[in-house]
């Protein structure tokens, strides 16, 4: 009988052979250097998208609303379909920095900083939304409970948009504090490595003048728990506040006790679909396969599919409810979502996001890196359409049929759409190059332990049979007392 | 005063220069500033960045708060005595657009008219008013109106237009045509004219004739004129393609006495029948009871077999079963007594079959009035044709044209318009260059009615009086003064008509009072007299019987007018005319074909489906058989004769018409008039097309996609026999939704009855208990409103009223099809029934508009509390805390908030990006927003607006009421939907106040009927409605809850 070293299901969460000079070599490497080709036509495009969605609002901020399709009947379209599925895909980075963290996760280390990056970029796109789709933007700052001399006036305290706004104000605030903290060391090292005064300098700026003291490690660590602490509600709050904006309501199809965890659940969902997304693109643009392995995409893979499952579950108890009410808004409301003018968005919904997730079950899918990318995709769109789904068809066929209407959306919308993408690849293209996409800190932390030339160098011994290895353990026990 | 100096130093008591010059300087420190040339090129230090910041910053603030571009407001240098800033001035005066009449009160505001009311002194319109008369007051501030007089299409004066006209009336024969003149004055003065140069005659000339009636009624009775019709003593009302509710003769006056017939209650059980025989569907096809359809060439003969049903009781043999059967049920009731009959024909022989009918059940004197007879209609189709062909014949020399517009409106306008070009002088007296003026050689434009002094005769020995709200706006000159002064008269129209009614009134005091009233009528109940029968009718019925019966295949077009549009003429470039919504198809801005839905299949059109929300229509071309043609698209109606189309009047204008009336290939809809038909004595509303389809799309704005109440309770409607049954169905309804929760759910008592019937008791228990939050107790005024389903016709009054009242803005086609119109009430309209069989259809109004919410959807969900609930029950917007979330839109379960979606109207702090399509873009002319209502805030864009219950009009009346010391009346305070409303169905008031109509209604009259729309949702509206009760055996829309759901379904 052998012992083993560690159990065969953990799998090295750094593949081929590194020690801490490779680590940073590999992820800091890039940083120091030039970007590639692609790097300047992925960051160019996304500053013409972004152009581009500054013009679209530009527009529709000069011109009024009106340039939107939405109207007397659905008062939202794309513009909350966008924000509530940006919100949602930003809720894996801070549920990866977190959660994982709170539950030591180790192969969080791998992806969690470009996750939690895409979060902080994803909240920032999601919250143009609300901000622009205000008839009287200029005005937009009365939501704050700012003192006044209006009065003074005070926002409406029963309102679930403005729970929103202290929502997702809180929750950028803390994800963006727990990101940078974990960045404090990593830019140290970019610093010291640093042979460019400016590159010293800024990044000495950057890092807060951390020198990597235990006091600092101390600290630090301290600070990632309190933030993990703080934020693990809030993943959970912030989309639960969210689809308060519908439950709070009577409209039917929106007005219904199950929205907090199914939007949740579907923002997991969302989320890691759009990180495999962006780490299938990082691993292979800045060569970092042996940190992001197969292994995290497939330990990704599964949440997507137990979260895609909650979601389909979630689906299913709406319609079943909807009938077992025997309320005559609920089912009429579901009859029209599924069978009405928009049947393609619901049934593209059902598609993407509970059919096509269960492939997930085979192992040899969840490790395919194009399959993944696919999926990560569908997913998205998936979701896309459930926010859709929820919001529009919804109001279009609600209480009254003398109001029903139908939506599409105008140039300006799309427009906009598209601009946070710009806004969102932008942030992640400057952050891909100036920012250590991987948390140099954090990878050396667990790399003795689960780095695969670790592992390797254990397996002299886990060739050796229990008895032999007793002995030589009880033997250099010896040795040890011995030498006293 | 004392000479002592006091001095602070040395330097000061010995004056050093120095120091004077430092006294001099008020900051004698080193100012901070950097104010010298280096600033921009300097360093920034970090004190100057932060007052960058700061000035940035305020910069910032202050553009940003400053919204209103300030106007200029000149008060009056010298105060006009009667008028107050702030207070309203009240004028009585008379509406008439040729043959339609409204008597009314103009409100004028600093001395410019801004709202026309219905007067409640007149005993024939009795304060009711149409969608026309309520936008008429548009029509004053139009900016197509002509402004000066024209001689060949260049400016003029009147003096030497008036020595050229006069110079150019030969002895040659001239003609003055004119509409039907309802003014004893005018009739007095064309009078003076003609004698003045006799080879003139004086033809009227209707766009919309009843020339078939008044000849008819001349044949049978010997007086060419129309009788009275009074249809609030009429129990049983069989209407042959009339639609008297909406367009046929004078619908305001119909309206408000056939809603008398229509008023049920549980404690009053009566309601007259309705039977409606029609080609099309038309509103009033909306309110009947029984309504079935035929051909319009076939209408005669319907008539004819209700007459043999009648007399001899012959069962009848017509087309469909259905027609069959309701001559046969309708024969029955007019023999019952207290009948009428009323036909849309224009065909002599069947008005004389008509009569015959009324004849013999005995309707004139009792519901057909021939002592007080009507002058609406003066018109004879064959003085037109004469003229038409003198014309042609070169035998005219004078044409002079009142309110009419032949080039545009005659069945043969081209035949018209070449004949015109021979007649040597043409003078037009029209308001605008229409499409005959363009041709005329002269145009003398005559005022508008709100700058006009005036009278009408409207019937016999009722008179009423027309006086200005404001002097004239534009170098125009009364018509009448015209004829005048070419008559070689030194008397104005003024003083002519001033003298006229001081002899008919007899003194200055009976005078003054007339003017004040605006009416004089004979004192007591209009007197009601019959009259013999002498038509020839076996003569009559043969000529329809031997017309050929209309092919299988063929297509027959009807014309008609829109409840909005009317005849066209001034009304088709009126932006609140055009985009209120028509009551039965719900499009804005165009005409088109209506067709049913089995016919629309044929040319691949939909009703229902994804057809619903696509406003991209299929196009047809209609080919007449005199071979003009029109590109059209189609509309689907439900209830049109399967083989009939119809297209409406008053589009296809001219572009000098107005921006919003012109037409082209793209918009502005087409002419329908060439359709018309001459029969050799009248022209007919019908014609044989044929109709192909074509593979393009045009766009519709339709402001309604689906068409059923899918049989929610937001409508409720009962058989007569149902609710006779049991007065309580629509009580133990409502008890199935809410009785419930009217108690807590662990108080068992008063749980046990399994038919729970509400009452007040559940009302308030569901008020109270409904909810987790507390009950708010309102003291004092709590305002409702009622709405009667019953009476409501959809005629859209109430629509065009509130537009005029509350400033709302017009936003143009492309905004309608993107459904983002303003109007705070509209008229839901649901069909039910089969599609394909027209004659099954049943079609429901319903109002719509914010249902002031005690519990309200829209405002908890407000972030910053922008709408808000008064202490008397409004749910109020407050528009300059509004910043726009359109949250509160989405969470309204009626859907009646609506959003500023551009700049509507430039009221928002951006210039220059004021929203504009080209055809409604006049509304916001400097000389069209006099009609603004100074009362009403114009809402800027970017904020939601909504229904207020007329709020200004609220505090008015309270107000009033306060400083005359005593609590406010029952109806001093009134909104402005329902005092436009001509068949009274909106009530309106203060429902804490015992005596008042609203509270006894809701409370006592009206209880078994009372209804909350979506009551179970537990937004304790302070609307409610009154459920339609139908005169019929079955209700189309309850099948919709019966398995053959797919089958019924529209």
């Amino acid at each position: 009988m052998h012992i083993k070293y560690e159990s065969f299901v953990r799998e090295p969460l750094v593949d081929g052979n590194k020690d801490y000079h490779q680590v940073s070599e590999d992820i800091i490497g890039p940083i120091e250097g030039k970007p590639g080709r692609m790097w300047y036509v992925g960051f160019f495009f996304s500053i013409i998208l972004l152009l581009y969605g500054i013009f679209s609002v530009g527009w529709a901020v000069y011109w009024g609303l009106g340039t939107w399709g939405v109207n007397r009947t659905v008062g939202w379209g794309w513009d909350i379909t966008n924000f509530v599925w940006w919100i949602g895909i930003g809720h894996a980075g801070t549920l990866i920095s977190a959660i994982l963290l709170l539950f030591r996760q180790g192969w969080r280390t791998g992806v969690n900083r470009a996750a939690e990056a895409m979060t902080i970029f994803a909240v920032m796109c999601a919250g143009q939304f609300p901000i622009w789709h205000m008839g009287r933007v200029w005005d937009g700052f009365w939501v704050l409970p700012l003192p006044n001399s209006r009065g003074p006036l005070w926002p409406n305290f029963d309102s679930p948009l403005l729970w929103d706004v202290f929502a997702i104000s809180t929750y950028f605030t803390v994800s963006l504090l727990f990101w940078y903290s974990g960045l404090l060391p990593d830019f140290a090292l970019i610093r010291d490595r640093a042979k460019t005064k400016l590159r010293k300098m800024l990044y000495g700026l950057a890092s807060f003048g951390w020198t990597g003291t235990a006091k600092n490690w101390q600290r630090m660590e301290a600070l990632a728990l309190v933030l993990a602490g703080l934020s693990t509600p809030l993943v959970l709050s912030v989309h639960t506040i969210v689809s308060f904006d519908f439950a709070t309501s009577v409209i039917p199809g929106w007005h219904t006790t199950i929205f907090p965890p199914y939007f949740v659940a579907g923002a997991v969902f969302s989320g890691f679909a759009m990180v495999n997304t962006l780490l299938v693109l990082t691993r292979k643009i800045l060569h970092l396969e042996e940190y992001i392995t197969i292994g995290h995409l497939e330990a990704m893979n599964k949440i997507i599919v137990l979260t895609g499952s909650i979601v389909g579950v979630a689906y299913l108890t709406e319609l079943f409810i909807s009938w077992y009410s025997q309320s005559w808004g609920e089912m009429a409301a579901f009859q029209w979502r599924i069978m009405g003018p928009y049947w393609w968005s619901y049934w593209a919904m059902m598609t993407c996001n509970v059919v096509s997730p269960q492939l997930f079950w085979f192992k040899k899918l969840r490790r395919n890196i194009p399959f993944t990318f696919v999926m990560s995709i569908v997913v998205n769109i998936g979701m896309w359409f459930e926010r859709f789904v929820i919001i529009v068809t919804s109001t279009y066929r609600d209480w009254v049929p003398g109001s029903w209407s139908y939506y599409s959306p105008t140039w300006p919308e799309v427009g906009f759409y598209l601009g946070t993408f710009g806004l969102f690849f932008t942030c992640y293209f400057l952050f891909a190059k100036y920012f250590p996409v991987i948390a140099v800190a954090e990878i050396k932390f667990v790399l003795k332990t689960s780095g695969d030339n670790y592992k390797r160098g254990m397996e002299y011994i886990e060739a050796k049979s229990a008895e032999e290895f007793l002995d030589e353990v009880h033997a250099s026990h010896d040795d040890h007392d011995a030498a006293h | 005063m004392s000479q002592k100096q006091y001095w602070s130093g040395l330097e000061d008591l010995n004056k050093i220069n120095s120091h004077t010059e430092v006294e001099g300087n008020e900051f004698k420190e080193e100012l901070p500033f950097d104010l010298s040339d280096s600033l921009f090129g300097a360093t920034t230090p970090r004190r100057d960045f932060l007052k960058f910041l700061g000035f940035s910053t305020l910069a910032a603030t202050l553009v940003a708060s400053c919204e209103m571009p300030v106007r200029r407001a000149i008060p009056y240098a010298i105060k006009p005595e009667d008028i107050v800033p702030g207070v309203p001035n009240y004028y009585a005066s008379t509406f008439a657009d040729g043959s339609e009449y409204c008597a009314v009160v103009i409100k004028t505001r600093d001395g410019r008219p801004i709202k026309v009311e219905g007067n409640e002194l007149s005993s024939v319109t009795r304060g009711g008013t149409s969608a026309r008369v309520q936008a008429s007051v548009l029509n004053l501030y139009d900016k197509a109106r002509i402004r000066h007089p024209y001689g060949d299409n260049a400016e003029v004066t009147f003096a030497s237009a008036d020595r050229a006209i006069m110079e150019g009336i030969g002895a040659k024969p001239g003609y003055l045509v004119t509409a039907s003149v309802l003014s004893p004055t005018t009739k007095d003065v064309i009078a003076q004219f003609l004698a003045k140069f006799p080879a003139v005659k004086h033809i009227v000339y209707d766009a919309i004739s009843y020339s078939g009636m008044l000849q008819a009624n001349e044949a049978c009775y010997g007086k060419r004129t129309l009788p009275t019709y009074h249809f609030d003593k009429a129990k049983t009302v069989v209407s042959l393609d009339a639609d008297f509710l909406g367009t046929w003769l004078s619908p305001v006056e119909f309206a408000k006495g056939y809603s008398k017939g229509r008023k049920i209650s549980a404690k009053e059980i009566k309601l007259s029948r309705h039977y409606q025989v029609e080609a099309t569907h038309t509103i009033t096809g909306g309110a009947a009871d029984h309504r079935a359809t035929c051909r319009p060439s076939e209408i005669g003969k319907v008539a004819v077999a209700l007459y043999n049903a009648v007399a001899s009781g012959t069962q009848p043999s017509l087309s469909s079963k259905n027609l069959n059967q309701l001559i046969t049920k309708a024969a029955a009731d007019l023999k019952a007594g207290n009948g009428m009959v009323v036909s849309g024909s224009n065909d002599v022989n069947v008005q004389m079959v008509v009569n015959a009918i009324n004849d013999k059940i005995g309707a004139n004197g009792i519901t057909v009035n021939w002592t007080t007879t009507s002058n609406y209609k003066q018109g004879i189709d064959k003085d037109m044709a004469a003229l038409v062909a003198a014309m042609e014949a070169n035998e005219v020399g004078s044409l002079f044209l009142h309110g009419v517009n032949p080039v545009y409106d005659y069945y043969d306008n081209k035949k018209f318009t070449s004949a015109l070009a021979k007649v040597p002088l043409t003078v037009s007296f029209a308001e605008r260059m229409d499409e005959t003026a363009q041709k005329c050689k002269y145009v003398v434009p005559d005022h508008n009615y709100l700058e006009s002094w005036g009278d009408a005769e409207p019937k016999a020995n009722y008179f009423s009086l027309m006086q200005p709200g404001i002097a004239p706006l534009f170098k125009t000159r009364a018509m009448q003064d015209s004829l005048l002064l070419w008559a070689g008269a030194t008397q104005s129209y003024a003083d002519f008509w001033k003298d006229y009614w001081m002899k008919k009134t007899g003194s200055q005091e009976n005078f003054d009072k007339a003017l004040q009233d605006g009416v004089i009528e004979p004192a007591g109940e209009m007197a009601i007299g019959g009259a013999t029968f002498s038509g020839n009718i076996g003569d009559a019925v043969s000529k329809i019987q031997a017309q050929p019966a209309a092919g299988k295949d063929v297509i027959e077009l009807v014309v008609y007018q829109k409840i909005a549009i009317g005849h066209g003429g001034a009304w088709s470039n009126n932006p609140w005319l055009l985009e209120m919504p028509d009551p039965i198809t719900r499009a804005t801005w165009d005409n088109y074909v209506c067709v049913s839905p089995s016919h629309a299949k044929k040319l691949d059109a939909e009703l229902t489906g994804f057809s619903e929300v696509d406003s991209k229509k299929r196009v047809v071309t209609v080919k007449g058989a005199n071979g003009y043609s029109v590109k059209m698209p189609v509309i689907v109606v439900p209830g049109m004769h399967n083989d009939v189309v119809a297209i409406a009047v008053g589009y296809g204008r001219d572009k000098k018409v107005g921006r919003a009336a012109a037409s082209d290939e793209t918009k502005g809809g087409k002419n329908a008039y060439p359709f018309l038909s001459y029969n050799g004595q009248n022209i007919e509303n019908h014609s044989a097309v044929t109709i192909t389809k074509t593979e393009e799309k045009y766009d519709v704005a339709l402001t309604q996609t689906h068409s059923s109440y899918e049989a929610r309770p937001v409508v409720h409607e009962y058989t007569l026999e149902e609710f006779t049954k049991d007065p309580n169905v629509l009580l133990k309804e409502r008890g199935k939704e809410i009785a419930e929760f009217s108690t807590l759910p662990w108080i068992e008592e008063g749980k046990e009855s399994k038919e729970p019937i509400v009452d007040t008791a559940t009302e308030e228990g569901y008020r109270v208990n409904g909810t987790l939050y507390p009950n708010y107790p309102y003291e004092g005024v709590k305002w409702g409103m009622s709405i009667d389903l019953n009476s409501c016709t959809g005629c859209g009054a109430c629509v065009v009223g509130c537009m005029a009242e509350n400033n709302i803005s017009v936003v143009g086609k492309d905004h309608v099809l993107k459904m983002h119109e303003m109007h705070w009430i509209r008229i839901d309209r649901y069909f039910s029934g089969m599609a394909d069989e027209p004659d099954s259809i049943q079609t429901i109004f319903q109002p719509m508009l914010c249902q002031h919410c005690d519990n309200a959807p829209c405002e908890n969900v407000c972030p910053v509390s922008a709408t808000n609930h008064s202490s008397e029950g409004l749910n109020q917007m407050a528009y300059n805390r509004c910043i726009g979330t359109k949250y509160c839109a989405n969470n309204c379960p009626y859907k009646v908030r609506h959003f500023n979606w551009m700049d509507w109207n430039g009221a928002d702090c951006i210039d220059d990006n004021i929203y504009e399509d080209g055809r409604r873009d006049d509304i916001n002319d400097d000389l069209t927003r006099m009609v603004l209502n100074p009362d009403v805030t114009v809402r800027s864009r970017g904020v939601m607006e909504k229904c207020t219950f007329c709020v200004q009009r609220l505090q008015e009346a309270k107000l009033a009421a306060k400083k005359e010391g005593h609590p406010m009346h029952d109806g001093a305070a009134k909104t402005a939907c329902q005092q436009a409303c001509p068949s009274d169905a909106i009530t309106f008031g203060n429902v804490k106040d015992p005596s008042s109509k609203i509270y006894n209604l809701r409370k006592h009259e009206q209880m078994e009927r009372t209804f909350y729309v979506l009551e179970h949702i537990h937004t304790l509206p302070n609307v409610n409605y009154l459920a339609r009760i139908r005169n019929t055996e079955e209700l189309d829309a309850l099948n919709e809850n019966k398995n053959e759901f797919l089958k019924y379904h529209i």
